[in-house]
Order: C-alpha cells, then structure tokens, then sequence
C-alpha cells in the first residue's frame, strides 16, 4: 500500500486541551533528540482491541473496529503529522485464524513492512482476560521469529478494557499484578529471554480503555480507575520505550527470511563425507570382497559347479573362481 | 467423591424475598411433575465463570473460584435439599488446558459421573468474548463424543459477565445476538447437528452476572442489563429443559465407552475372507503353478541343467521337472 501524504494530525485536537498539553511536551521532547518520525507497530491476537486502540491514538476513526467478525488481512499504515512531527502507526491483522496461526496473514505483514523501520511495538492483549494458552505464545513467537528478538527491547506492553470491574474477591491493583506476570511470562518465553536477559528487556505495560464510556476527570481527560489519564501516559510509555538506547528495527529481506537453516553445521560436511567414504563405502567395498573370496555361492551354481569341477575342465564356466579357492 | 448427605439448601435464604418466593414457585411445579431430584452439570472452557455460576445458584461460596489459575483437575457435586427436593449440582474442570483439550479431565469427570443420570448441562461461556475458534469446537465435540450427541437435547447455554458494556457503535441487544448466533453455530458444530435436526435441539440461552456490583432491582433482586431477574430466570429456563420431552442422560459404561469401533462394518468380514480367498489365494497359488509350468528358472539353475541334459540321463537331478516340459 503506498504511503498517503502525511495528513495533518487533526485527531489531536479532539482530545482534551490538557491532553493536547502534554501531548505536544513530548512531542516537543522527541525533536530536541532529534526525532521527527515515530513508527509504531501494532500486533496482537484477533479481538483485543488492536483497531481501536489505534483510533485512540490518532484520535479518528481511521481503521474499523469489528466486534465480531475476524478483520481483514490487510495491514494499513496511518501516517499523521504536526509541526514537523511524523507519526506513522500500523495496524495489523490478529494472527490468530481460527486456533491456529495465520501464516499468510504473517506474510503479508511482513511483505508490508519490507523497508521501513520500526521503532516501537505495541503487543495489545486484554487486561480481563482470566486464562492464557498455547495461542499466546504462538503469537509471541511468530512475531519473534518474523522480526526478530530483538524487538522485544523496542516493545510496549498494552492492555485494553482498562476499565475493568475485578473479579469478587480480588481488587484491581492485585488484578492487575497477576495479569502482567501472566503475559510477561508468555512473552518472556515465546521470545525465549532468559533470565540473565530480564534486564535487556524491559517490556513496559500501558493501560488502555478506549470505549466511550471511560470515565473522565474534571479536565474532561480520559483517566483510568486509579485517575490516571491514559493518552499521555501511554505516549510517554512510548517515548520511554525510543529512549531505552536499543535500535530501531529495521526491517530488511535478510531479517524477514531470518538465519538460513542451509547454513546450519555446513562446515561439517568435508567431515561427513570423509567419514562416509573411509568408514562406510570402504567397509563395504571390503565386506563385498570378502564374500567373493570366501565363495558363497547359491544352490544351482554350487551344483553346476559340482557337476562339472568333477567332468570337463575344458567347459569349466567360472573356472578363475574355482582356482582361487586354496 | 462419595455424594454427601443433602444439606439444606440454606443458600435460598441468600437471595432477595422476591427471589426465594419465584424459586419456591418453580420448585413447586417440578414436584407437580414428580421431579424431586434435580442434578445439573456444569461445563466449558477454563475461566468463563462456571464455579461462580455454581456458587450464585447454590447461594453459598462452595467451590473456590480462581481467576488466574487453572481449576483444580477434580468435579466436584454439591448437594442441597429443600422441603423434599434434592439439588445437585456438578462444578468441573475446563476442558482448555493450555491450549489444548485436557483428555485427563475429560476422563476424571466421566468416571466422577459414572451411574449419575443428568438432568441438564448448563453450558457456560462469556458473553464478553470476540472471537471464537478451534478450542471452543474441541471442547463441544468433547462433551459430545463423552456423554453423545443427545446431551444437547437437555442443555442450556450461560453466558456470564452479562453486565456488559458494549463496544462502541453497537447496542447491548444487537451484541447478544451476534455473540448467540456465534456461539449456536459452533455447537452445532461441534455436536454435529444439521439443519433439519436445529428443532431437536432448542439450546436456550441464560445471561448471569455472578459479581457482587450486579445491579439490582428496588426489591434488592439481582438484574441484567434490561431488568430480567437473572436467578430465577437461570432457573425457570433449567425447568423449561426438563420439560422439553427429551430424556436425561443417564451415565453407563457403555455411553463413555461409546460405540464400539470394533462394531463397525464387522459384518464385512466373512465377504472380505471369501473375497481374500476366492481372488487372492487361489489367484497367486495358479500364478506360482503357472511359472513353474513355463519353467522359468534362475541362471545357474539353467547352466546345470543344459549341463546335465547334454550328459548323463542316470544323475539328472530334478529330471521330473523337466519331463515336464512340452
């Protein structure tokens, strides 16, 4: 899909003048560093609010949010800018089919960022979910093995339906504690960082609530339950994340087809071959010769030769075996 | 797990007057009918709300709810009586167990149940999900394959979390439906009931919202979204099962066994033998006969027999063979 003409980012006027404030700080934070373009990639399962999220950030209805239906495979990159800021977010297909993984839809997603650089992933999950299985991980790991592990140093934990009622019994602090472990768990080991590693990655968390019925404080800013507002604190999340001293993620045909399992213990071969040929085809090449010599033979030719050992010489047929038997 | 003797259904005193009054109602038509036993199990996937489904019904916390962890692997039957009616109900494991049906479960619970009849399988989801896949069909074609295909005749669908909040953009009634139509379709799925079967198989649907920020009506009874008293619903739908004219499903050998797959076709057999024999055996045994009749024999059995032929007639061995020959 070709890249549209940033447009002006005019979503950023429908937040709350307070939000707009603290918007524009960090804004203004990423170009004295010398950033002028932020690149964020957004991938999850199928249904955690990946699409909406987005829309919030952007602040317009830039993608369609289905509550039901799977989306459609297509990726689509938003691109908006303010005063000489660019800011590109990607919107990506769940990679969840069905139970198993879409493997065209990690195609594609990768044919469509052959070229660009990424500089923050955003992994969306939903923080009231009470179980994870086997299809977390094989999320995690499709997006480790299609960009790397690396990635992981530029990512961003995000946690929709924020504004979550907890289960009877435990509060949402607690909830939230035990929801994260989960997840970092599975990211932890879908992306295989060993605990010497915890401290490479450090895999921040933002809460996210991006229906309309968020509650909002007195500014009219979108907060959550613990007063939070959460636009800001979610791209100051995202600044942090530029700012941890990994590298950006550039996404080139070498990354994307990933280390050639032809190159696997290639070395090896001279010695396997020598290994065949002295050991196996010379043992053989032997053992054949031996048999020869030793003159095993089947019933019919033990037979003719029996015959004719004790008739003619002059019809002896194989006679040079016969002479080399002692 | 030995049943225990019936405790006194000292939970109905929980609910509201309005409620216990509606309930004494409905327990009063089924002694009409002669029901005076009542045994409900209670299934699906790992952290949808069964045991706090459970726990509302019964009106006292007997099972421990886990919003985190997986369910311990062992059902468990709670039992109360209340002027002569006994209610049992059956709390399980999920089936999901990191991803993947736990035929361990399975098979605990089908030997819990062993010589139980079933009255009604309350069938529990969340109304609060997005995306259904493989994992939900595995765990309907499970309980299907464990207690047959008639067990959908006497079930009743739960979807907690019923105090939801829409997504944006579509109102609660239109969400409802879209999730039953969802959810409908992979039953049948998964049960394996075709179009002209749906009649058979009504599977009604009950919301529930088991936490304690349920709102509630003037007479303190616990309601959903449109003001339906969930309790007394949740069970006026379990009495309207069990007057739907299908019969309990009562728990033999022979049901979890299922049908014998050595049964099938075994009527075959004596064909198949008269088949092997007629065409196989005999057809093989006139081809053997038939290359002996050509003579066709290996290189030095030929050598030595032109050797022999042209020599001595006394030490023709195999001369029968060759007197064979035309």
């Amino acid at each position: 899909m070709a890249l549209p003409i940033p447009r002006e980012w005019v979503g950023l006027q429908q937040f709350p003048a307070a939000t707009q404030t603290k918007l524009h700080e960090l804004l203004g934070k990423l170009k004295e560093e010398d950033v002028s373009t932020l690149t964020i990639l957004v991938m999850g399962k199928g249904g955690v609010g990946k699409s909406s999220t987005v829309n919030s950030i952007v602040g317009e209805r830039v993608t369609t949010v289905n509550a039901f239906q799977s989306e459609g495979l297509r990726p689509m990159m938003c691109s908006r800018s303010r005063a000489g800021f660019t800011l590109n977010i990607i919107d990506t297909p769940g990679l969840i089919e069905g139970g198993y993984i879409n493997e065209q839809a990690v195609d594609i997603i990768k044919r469509f960022l052959l070229g660009k650089t990424i500089d923050v992933l955003l992994y969306v999950d939903r923080l009231d979910a009470y179980r994870m299985d086997t299809l977390d991980e094989q999320v995690i790991r499709a997006i480790t093995n299609s960009f790397g592990k690396d990635i992981w140093r530029r990512s961003l934990v995000v946690l929709t339906h924020a504004q979550l009622s907890p289960p009877d019994g435990i509060d949402y602090n607690d909830f939230f504690t035990r929801r994260s472990e989960a997840l970092l768990r599975y990211i932890r080991s879908g992306a295989g960082i060993n605990k010497r590693e915890y401290g490479d990655f450090p895999l921040p968390i933002a809460l996210v609530e991006n229906s309309g019925r968020c509650k909002a404080n007195e500014h009219g800013e979108k907060i959550l339950p613990d007063g939070t507002p959460w636009v800001p604190n979610l791209m100051k999340e995202i600044t942090v994340v530029i700012s941890n001293g990994s590298k950006p993620i550039h996404v080139d045909q070498k990354l994307i087809d990933g280390p050639n399992p032809n190159n696997r213990w290639k070395m090896f071969i001279p010695l396997i071959l020598a290994v065949e040929y002295f050991l196996v085809v010379k043992g053989i090449g032997r053992a054949i010769h031996a048999d020869i010599a030793n003159g095993k033979v089947d019933d019919w030719e033990q037979r003719y030769r029996d015959l004719v050992g004790s008739r003619d010489p002059v019809e002896q047929k194989g006679s040079t075996f016969r002479n080399r038997k002692a």
